[in-house]
C-alpha cells in the first residue's frame, strides 16, 4: 500500500510539479489549495505527509500546522514550505512541531530525498 | 583644553569697523590692556564683557565666538573617528580649521551626508522588512521561482515524460517568467516612486529638518494669519515624502496652536517685559511651559530682538519630537543625545522644571530649562505620556536672563553625544568613546 502524501499549497505550478515528482516514486498524492478547507482534506485522505506552504488564502500555515499537532486523530508527519526564511519563523515551526522546515525554492533532489526520509522509505 | 581664538575674532572685527584697541575697551568698560590680553587670546571672554563687545563692535555674539568652529571640530574628530582606520591627526583638527575652513568643512558635510546615507539605508532596510508590498512581491517572486526551478529541473533531468505533461510544464515555464517579469516590473516602479517621494532627504525627520532650517524655524505667514497650515503645505515642494508632509503638518498645526494662544506680538511684549520668564509667560497666556518654550524658541526674528534660543522635545522613549538646535549647541539627528541632558532628568520629576548650567566639552556654556509634561487629556483612568522639553540658552545672553533665574548649582559638564564626547570618565556613557579625551587632543 502505498503511503499518501496531502500538499497544501495555493501555487498550482508547485503544486504540479511536485505531485508529478512524488508520483514518480510511487506516492498517492493529492492536493488543497485553500487554508480555510485543509483540515477537512486531511480528515478525508488521511495522509501520512503534509507538505504544507505557511502563507495560504484564509488560513496561515501556521495554524493549520497547530491544528494537526492538536488533532486526536493518528498525526501525519509535516514538512513546512515557505518563502519568508526568517528565523523567528523557523523558530515558530519548530515550537509548534514541525518535523522539517524548507524554503522555497528548494531543489528537486533535496525535497524528495526529504520525503523519503520523513516516510521511512 | 583646545585654545579658544574668539580673541583673534575680536581683534580681526575691531579692524574692520575701525574701531581703536582704546574706543572698543571704553565702549565695553574694561581697559584697553584688559582688551589686548583678550584679542591675543590671552585671557577668555564670556559673560557681560562678550555681550558689551558683540554690541560695540554691532556683531551677534555667536559670531566673536567658537560655535561654529567647535561643531565643525566635533564632526572633524566624529569623522575621523567613523573611518576607524583613519590616520587622520586629530590633534591638528583646529589648525586644520584655521587654516582650511572650506577643506574643513567639506569634510565635515561628506562626514554628515554619510551618516545621513546609513540613517537612510536603515529606513530602507526597515521598510523592506516591514513593507506589507515589499512582503508579497518578493513571496510571490520566490514562488515563481521555485515553480521554474523545479519544473525546469524535472525536464532536464527526466527523460520519459509524457508529450502533453511535457507541454504543460513549458507552459509552466512560460506562465511563470511572465509572471516573474510582472512582479519584477511592479518592484522596480514601486521603488521609482519611493525615490520620487524621498526628495533627497534620506529619512522624513531629515527632510522635516531641511524644511525648518529653510524656514528659520518660524513662519511669519501663521503668525500673521495671512497663511492657514495647509496652504503653506500646498506651496511647499520640497516636501514629497507624504510621511515627511505628515510631520510637517504635525509641526505646523501645533504652531498655529501656539499662535492662538500667544499671538506673536503680545508675546513679544510681554517675553521682553518679564525678561523671557517661561514661567510668568505660561501664567499669562494661561498655558503650559512646553507651549512657552516651543514660542521663545521662535521668537528672535530680524524686527524682534531677544535672545537665541534652542529646544528639543523628546517622548519617553527618548526620541526626538521637535529639534531646534543653536549654532554652538548641535543636536543629534539619529538619537542617543547625551544622557547627562536635564532634559532627561526631567522625566524623573515630570511637571517640576529644572534650571540647570551646562557645560560643552568646548567650553561654551548654557543656561537650559527643562520639564516633562503629561501630553494627555485628565479623563480618569488615562495613562499619563510625557514628554521632555530642554530650552537652551547661550550663558553670552544671561544679563537678559538673570533677574528672575534661580540657583542653578554647579556647573553640569555635558556632551552632545556619547559618539563624539571626549569627556573621560562618565559615568553615564552609553556608547564607546571614539575621541581621545580632551586632555589627549592637545
Amino acid at each position: 500500500m502505498s503511503k499518501i502524501v496531502l500538499i497544501i499549497e495555493d501555487e498550482p505550478n508547485i503544486v504540479e510539479s511536485l505531485s508529478f515528482l512524488l508520483g514518480r516514486e510511487g506516492l498517492e498524492v493529492h492536493s488543497e489549495n485553500n487554508g480555510a478547507a485543509a483540515m477537512e482534506q486531511i480528515d478525508q485522505t488521511k495522509p501520512d505527509l503534509v507538505i504544507l506552504d505557511a502563507m495560504l488564502p484564509n488560513r496561515s500555515g501556521f495554524d493549520i500546522l497547530r491544528d494537526i499537532k492538536a488533532s486526536t486523530a493518528p498525526m501525519p508527519r509535516v514538512l513546512m514550505l515557505t518563502a519568508k526564511g526568517q528565523p523567528r519563523d523557523r523558530q515558530m515551526a519548530t515550537e509548534i512541531g514541525v518535523d522539517l522546515f524548507m524554503t522555497k525554492p528548494f531543489s528537486n533532489a533535496e525535497i524528495v530525498s526529504e520525503i523519503r526520509r520523513l516516510l521511512g522509505i | 583644553m583646545r585654545k579658544s581664538l574668539a580673541g583673534t575674532r575680536i581683534r580681526e572685527a575691531r579692524r574692520k569697523s575701525n574701531m581703536t584697541q582704546k574706543a572698543l575697551a571704553q565702549a565695553t568698560g574694561i581697559s584697553a590692556s584688559y582688551l589686548n590680553l583678550i584679542e591675543h587670546n590671552r585671557r577668555p571672554v564670556a559673560g557681560k564683557v562678550l555681550l558689551g563687545i558683540a554690541r560695540a563692535l554691532k556683531m551677534p555674539v555667536a559670531s566673536l565666538t567658537d560655535g561654529a568652529e567647535s561643531a565643525l571640530l566635533g564632526d572633524l574628530h566624529a569623522a575621523a573617528a567613523h573611518w576607524g582606520d583613519s590616520s587622520a591627526e586629530t590633534g591638528t583638527a583646529d589648525e586644520m580649521i584655521s587654516r582650511f575652513p572650506g577643506w574643513a568643512g567639506l569634510l565635515a558635510g561628506l562626514y554628515r551626508q554619510s551618516r545621513d546615507q546609513e540613517a537612510a539605508i536603515a529606513a530602507l532596510s526597515d521598510r523592506l522588512t516591514h513593507d506589507p508590498f515589499l512582503a508579497e512581491s518578493l513571496h510571490s517572486m520566490l514562488s515563481n521561482i521555485t515553480a521554474i526551478r523545479s519544473t525546469s529541473n524535472i525536464l532536464k533531468s527526466i527523460d520519459d515524460i509524457e508529450p502533453a505533461q511535457q507541454s504543460r510544464f513549458h507552459n509552466i515555464i512560460h506562465e511563470e517568467s511572465r509572471r516573474l517579469t510582472d512582479a519584477a516590473q511592479a518592484l522596480v516602479t514601486y521603488f521609482d516612486h519611493v525615490s520620487d517621494q524621498t526628495g533627497g532627504s534620506a529619512t522624513p525627520e531629515e527632510a522635516l529638518d531641511r524644511f525648518l532650517q529653510q524656514h528659520g524655524y518660524v513662519f511669519p505667514e501663521i503668525d500673521s494669519g495671512a497663511l492657514t497650515v495647509s496652504e503653506i503645505l500646498m506651496r511647499e515642494a520640497t516636501l514629497k515624502n507624504p510621511e515627511s508632509r505628515e510631520l510637517a503638518k504635525g509641526f505646523l498645526e501645533i504652531y498655529a496652536r501656539d499662535t492662538k494662544q500667544m499671538p506673536l506680538a503680545d508675546f513679544a511684549i510681554a517675553a521682553k517685559e518679564c525678561a523671557y520668564n517661561p514661567g510668568v509667560l505660561a501664567q499669562k497666556f494661561n498655558t503650559g511651559l512646553a507651549s512657552v518654550f516651543r514660542r521663545l524658541s521662535g521668537l528672535k526674528r530680524r524686527d524682534i530682538d531677544a535672545p537665541e534660543m534652542g529646544l528639543i522635545v523628546v517622548n519617553a522613549a527618548g526620541r526626538a519630537i521637535l529639534r531646534r538646535p543653536l549654532r554652538d549647541f548641535a543636536l543629534p539627528r539619529h538619537g542617543n543625545a547625551c544622557p547627562r541632558w536635564p532634559l532627561f532628568q526631567a522625566f524623573a520629576q515630570p511637571t517640576r522644571p529644572i534650571t540647570a548650567r551646562l557645560d560643552l566639552p568646548a567650553g561654551q556654556q548654557f543656561i537650559c530649562l527643562a520639564s516633562a509634561q503629561d501630553i494627555c487629556g485628565e479623563d480618569f483612568g488615562q495613562m499619563p505620556e510625557y514628554q521632555a522639553s530642554m530650552l537652551f540658552i547661550s550663558t553670552t545672553d544671561l544679563p537678559l536672563i538673570e533677574s528672575w533665574l534661580p540657583a542653578t548649582g554647579p556647573v553640569q559638564e555635558i556632551g552632545i553625544s556619547c559618539r563624539i564626547c571626549p569627556r573621560s570618565n562618565c559615568q553615564t556613557r552609553a556608547e564607546p568613546q571614539i575621541l581621545a579625551s580632551i586632555s589627549e587632543t592637545v
